[in-house]
């Protein structure tokens, strides 16, 4: 503090203003207005704008250096004091001052309520204490509807019946078109299934027609393959019995020839055998014999006869079996010839060995049946 | 928002089920492009308005250009029902079209449809095998279900499907057998056709025999017949109330009497009677196979001693109003009148 008194008393001798303190805690910051802090201290700083020092107004009519010399502090004092008092006279005065003429005489100026209505004047004003108190536990209530305020103009218009559109005229195209599509629709499903109906009755019919045609077609051939069948068999049965009487007639043939051939071989024989002398009386013989021994005792001779005679025995007897063999060789071999030449014939298809008319056999199984079969093949029965 | 509808209250034919279709000619391109969606929804609507425009067929042309077959195929092994039905059905009704029959045959949707014989739901298999049997009515449409393998698969199901269903794989098979009738016949399915000629409904028995009669076509067919001993019930049919069912047998009982085994199976088992009762039947069908029949039968010499006893009733049919039974009437008295 001290210090800067100082500097102000020395910045105040050399005529310039200068004002520095040092820095100092902040007081605390009093809660209420207007209540006084409980310690009070001078206000240290002061607000450039309140500060009773700087100079304010204008500056043209002002004293020139009123800090000129060293002004006391009580003379400063006094001024002031002086100052004061004045302002108070005048003010003093200028209450004192009526402005209302002075009453006359014997009347005194009085303040008097002249409003209607009189209002009772006193030093002590009317209080009333007002309580206010909000509910307790009352909920928040719901936020009213915000309705913005209404902002543009209302118009309002009305469309009088027939302003616009006649519904009966305007309606009419568009109604067709929709029965239109409706019914064609109608009309293609309903074709649809008439062309499937139609399909499947003509598909019917001609199922009826071909399945009885097909039928007969399968008739037919089963009866053609029936008949041919038949007829095959039928064929084949009669080559069978051709051939079979072919043959049996050609066995006989063969047979009554080698037969007639070979007849009279062995009587001839014989008797050629017999003209030669081969065959003699064997008693006779024996008695020649017997009475030659006797002349001449040529028993070797007679032996050796004797042998010579059985050889000759044994060769005719060997002949005539030889001859037999012959016999039935060439009546096989007729027969074979025979067979050949038939079939070469067959093959061939023309005739080389005659047919043998004239035959009776030949000409009876040729015509008939089975039945003469069975005769002919009874008569090849007792032939054989 | 701005929306596309103008008010807030529909009008009243608007059908949320169905998408909307576009107009002209981005209808079905677009609907192409909805079947492709992911979301179920979008492919329920988009077949649901497909089934609509498919009744016509130039959109059906369109459709198959567009190649609308390929993701109807996709979408046949689809996880939910209703997409499966509403497909089969969208390929059923292609089906009645002779567009929509080529394009199954050239794109392979038999073997698709195929994979859904197996399926749970009562109306994809029906949907399924109404394609079929109207495939089937096609002679090309039959050489494509024959070559798909699925006569077999046909047979075997005709002992555990339902009636109806019954009723469409026996028009499939009929369809079939006039192609070719080996594989059904090694699948056994004469047995099976036997048991269905019994049948209560009447549909079914004459369908079944109808498909007998294809099926005795050929001639393993005849003697698989025979050997089954199938005539016998056939000749009890001939006695049934409906007119289809007595044409059918007697037309079966036809083609099985061309054999000679066959002939005198149905000899033994006394054909003729009611044969002859029906030679005067209203039905030119039942008449015309009647005819037929007996015919076959006359070439046996025992039935030719019996009918020539009634050749004034062939006599009778030889101005019939139909040629064909005139015909038949006149070949009839031929064959009866033969001798060897």
């Amino acid at each position: 503090m001290l210090p800067a008194r100082n500097q102000e008393a020395a910045a105040a001798a050399s005529g310039t203003y200068s004002y520095c303190s040092r820095p100092r805690a902040l007081p605390a910051r009093r809660r209420y207005r207007g209540a006084p802090g409980p310690k009070e201290e001078p206000v240290r700083y002061a607000n450039l704008m309140y500060d009773r020092r700087v100079v304010r107004g204008n500056t043209y009519a002002l004293h020139t250096l009123p800090w000129v010399g060293s002004p006391d502090p009580l003379e400063i004092q006094r001024q002031r004091e002086a100052h004061r008092k004045a302002l108070a006279r005048k003010r003093a005065k200028e209450q004192l001052q009526s402005r209302t003429p002075e009453p006359a005489e014997g009347r005194r100026h009085v303040d008097v309520q002249t409003e209607l209505y009189l209002e009772e004047l006193g030093d002590r004003i009317i209080e009333v204490d007002v309580e206010c108190q909000t509910d307790a536990f009352l909920d928040r209530p719901p936020t009213p509807l915000f309705i913005p305020a209404k902002t543009g103009r209302d118009v309002g218009t009305q469309i009088e019946e027939g302003e616009l559109f006649d519904f009966d005229i305007e309606v009419k195209p568009m109604l067709e078109v929709l029965i239109g599509k409706i019914i064609e629709q109608a009309l293609l499903e309903v074709m649809e299934e008439e062309e499937l109906a139609n399909l499947r009755a003509h598909q019917y019919a001609y199922e009826e027609l071909r399945n009885a045609e097909l039928a007969e077609v399968q008739r037919l051939e089963e009866q053609e393959r029936r008949h041919r069948e038949e007829k095959e068999r039928r064929k084949n049965q009669q080559s069978q019995l051709l051939q079979k009487q072919k043959e049996t007639s050609e066995k006989i043939a063969a047979r009554a020839f080698a037969q007639r051939y070979l007849a009279d071989l062995i009587p001839s024989v014989f008797s050629s055998l017999r003209e030669s002398g081969y065959f003699y009386d064997p008693v006779e013989r024996g008695l020649y014999y017997f009475f030659s021994l006797q002349k001449t005792c040529n028993i070797n001779r007679a032996v050796k006869r004797l042998k010579k005679l059985i050889a000759i025995n044994c060769t005719i007897k060997k002949l005539i079996v030889i001859y037999h063999m012959i016999n039935r060789t060439m009546f096989l071999g007729y027969l074979m010839l025979l067979n050949f030449i038939r079939r070469g014939e067959k093959l061939v298809g023309t005739r080389i060995l005659p047919i043998r008319r004239g035959r009776s056999e030949d000409r009876i199984e040729d015509r008939q049946g089975p039945s003469r079969e069975q005769r002919t093949e009874g008569r090849m029965d007792d032939r054989e | 928002m701005a929306h596309v509808r103008i008010s807030a209250k529909l009008p009243p034919d608007i059908d949320p089920t169905k998408a909307p279709i576009a107009f002209g000619e981005r209808a079905l391109p677009k609907l192409n492009e909805e079947l492709q969606s992911p979301e179920l929804l979008t492919r329920q609507r988009a077949l649901m308005a497909l089934c609509d425009l498919v009744h016509d067929p130039e959109n059906v042309y369109q459709a198959i250009k567009l190649g609308f077959l390929d993701n109807l195929k996709y979408l046949l092994l689809d996880q939910d029902s209703t997409v499966r039905e509403k497909t089969t059905e969208v390929l059923y009704i292609m089906a009645t079209h002779n567009v929509g029959r080529d394009g199954f045959l050239e794109n392979g949707i038999i073997p698709a449809l195929s994979q859904l014989l197996n399926d749970p739901v009562d109306i994809c298999r029906r949907n399924m095998h109404r394609a079929f049997e109207i495939m089937a009515e096609l002679p090309a449409g039959a050489v494509g279900i024959v070559e798909s393998n699925l006569i077999s698969s046909l047979v075997l199901k005709l002992k555990t499907e339902l009636d109806e269903i019954q009723e469409l794989i026996l028009d499939t098979l009929s369809g079939c057998l006039c192609v070719e009738a080996f594989e059904a016949l090694a699948t056994g399915a004469v047995p099976i056709l036997k048991e269905k000629l019994t049948h209560p409904s009447v549909a079914i028995r004459s369908k079944a025999a109808r498909a007998l009669l294809g099926i005795s076509v050929p001639l393993e067919g005849k003697n698989i017949v025979w050997d089954e001993e199938v005539i016998p019930v056939l000749i009890s049919l001939l006695e049934d109330s409906d007119p289809e069912v007595r044409a059918n047998a007697a037309g079966a009982l036809m083609y099985a009497t061309i054999t000679t085994q066959g002939k005198y199976a149905a000899l033994s088992a006394d054909a003729i009677p009611p044969l002859l009762k029906l030679v005067d039947d209203e039905t030119s069908k039942v008449r015309l196979n009647a005819i037929k029949t007996l015919t076959m039968l006359s070439e046996a010499p025992e039935g030719r001693k019996t009918l020539l006893n009634h050749v004034d009733l062939f006599q009778g049919q030889l101005n019939d109003s139909s040629e064909a039974v005139s015909r038949a009437a006149k070949i009839a008295i031929k064959v009866i009148e033969w001798k060897p």
